[in-house]
C-alpha cells in the first residue's frame, strides 16, 4: 500500500471512519493506483492535485460519503480549535484560572502591603479574613506557610515590592510557558508536502 | 481578474459531476476508468483533484448505484452506473449546461479575440 493510501487511513481512523468504509475506499484507491503505474502513469493521473494533500483529501472523501462530518464545518474551524486534544480546553481555562487568582492575590497583598504589612499577613487578612477589620500577626499562618512568607524580608516596607512584582512575573511566565507547552502537545503531527507515491 | 487557469478549474469544476455522470451513462466503470474517459474527451483531471470525493457524493445522494465486481486478476472493483435520478439527473443537468452555454455564446460572441502572437 503506498504512502498516500497509508496516510489517508490514518486520517481515516482520526476521523473515526468506520473500518469497512475506511478499508473498501483504501482498496479502491490502491487498485486504482496500481494501475496507473502498471500502464506507465503515476498516482497523479488518479488523484490530481490531491496527491500533495492526502489529509485533505481523505476527509473530503469520507465526508462526502456522509461517514463524517460535513468538510465544510471542519474546514469552518480555524486548525488550532480542528487539531486540539480534547483535554486542551479544560487544562487551559485551569492554567488561566490559577493563573488569574495569583496575579490577583499578589496585587492585592502589594497594595495592602503598602500600608506597612507584611505580605503574608496581606494574603492571610485577603484570604482568611475577609471583612474582618481585623489585622491578624504572622503567627496566624498555619506552618509551614507561616514560615515561608512570614520572614521580615518579605515585608513590603524597604523596596520589598519588588519580590512581589518578581513574583507576579514569575508566575506569568510560569503561565505563559504551561500555554505554550499545551499548544504545541495538542497540535498533531502533520505531514510534509513532500510528494508521496 | 481569474488568470486562465483559475477560470478553467472553476468551470470544470461547476460540471464535473454532470461530466462523471456522462461517462458513466456509457457503460459501468469504476474509478480510474472514469478518469481515462475523461481523459479521452480532452478533460484532464490533473490540477484540478481528484473525481472520488465526487463520486462519494453521487452515491450518497443517489444518482448512482454501486457493485463490486471481479477484474483481471487485482482485487474485486467498484463499479458505479447511473440510477434512475441520476439519469433524470443527467438529462435535466445537459438542458441547463445547454441553456447557458447558448447565452454565454451570444454574450462572448461579440467579442473579437485578437491572435496571440
Amino acid at each position: 500500500m503506498s504512502d498516500f493510501v497509508e496516510e489517508c487511513r490514518r486520517e481515516w481512523k482520526r476521523l473515526g471512519v468506520p473500518d469497512p468504509i475506511a478499508n473498501e475506499m483504501a482498496i479502491d484507491l490502491t487498485a486504482d493506483i496500481e494501475e496507473a503505474e502498471a500502464e506507465g502513469g503515476s498516482a497523479e493521473d488518479v488523484l490530481g492535485n490531491s496527491l500533495f494533500d492526502p489529509r485533505r483529501f481523505a476527509a473530503a472523501w469520507a465526508s462526502a460519503r456522509g461517514v463524517t462530518a460535513p468538510l465544510a464545518s471542519v474546514d469552518a474551524i480555524a486548525p488550532f480549535e480542528r487539531d486540539r486534544h480534547p483535554w486542551f480546553r479544560p487544562a487551559l481555562v485551569i492554567v488561566v484560572a490559577v493563573f488569574g487568582f495569583l496575579t490577583v492575590l499578589a496585587a492585592a497583598a502589594l497594595l495592602v502591603g503598602r500600608r506597612g504589612v507584611s505580605m503574608a499577613a496581606s494574603i492571610h487578612r485577603i484570604v482568611v479574613l475577609p471583612g474582618s477589620g481585623r489585622l491578624p500577626g504572622p503567627g496566624a499562618l498555619l506552618p509551614p506557610f507561616h514560615s515561608f512568607v512570614s520572614g521580615p524580608s518579605f515585608s513590603f516596607q524597604n523596596g520589598a515590592p519588588f519580590i512581589g512584582l518578581l513574583l507576579v512575573a514569575l508566575l506569568g511566565g510560569i503561565a505563559l510557558l504551561g500555554l505554550a507547552i499545551l499548544y504545541r502537545s495538542s497540535l498533531p503531527q502533520r505531514p510534509s508536502r513532500r510528494r508521496l507515491r | 481578474m481569474a488568470t486562465l487557469d483559475g477560470r478553467r478549474s472553476q468551470l470544470l469544476r461547476g460540471v464535473l459531476d454532470l461530466c462523471l455522470l456522462a461517462v458513466i451513462d456509457e457503460g459501468p466503470a469504476y474509478g480510474y476508468e472514469m478518469t481515462k474517459r475523461l481523459r479521452a474527451r480532452g478533460m484532464s483531471i490533473v490540477g484540478e483533484g481528484s473525481i472520488y470525493p465526487l463520486l462519494g457524493r453521487l452515491e450518497r445522494d443517489g444518482l448512482v448505484e454501486t457493485r463490486r465486481e471481479a477484474s483481471n486478476g487485482g482485487p474485486p472493483r467498484k463499479y458505479y452506473s447511473l440510477s434512475a435520478d441520476g439519469k433524470r439527473s443527467l438529462d435535466g443537468g445537459v438542458e441547463e449546461w445547454k441553456t447557458a452555454r447558448d447565452a454565454i455564446d451570444r454574450a462572448l460572441d461579440l467579442v473579437k479575440v485578437e491572435a496571440t502572437p
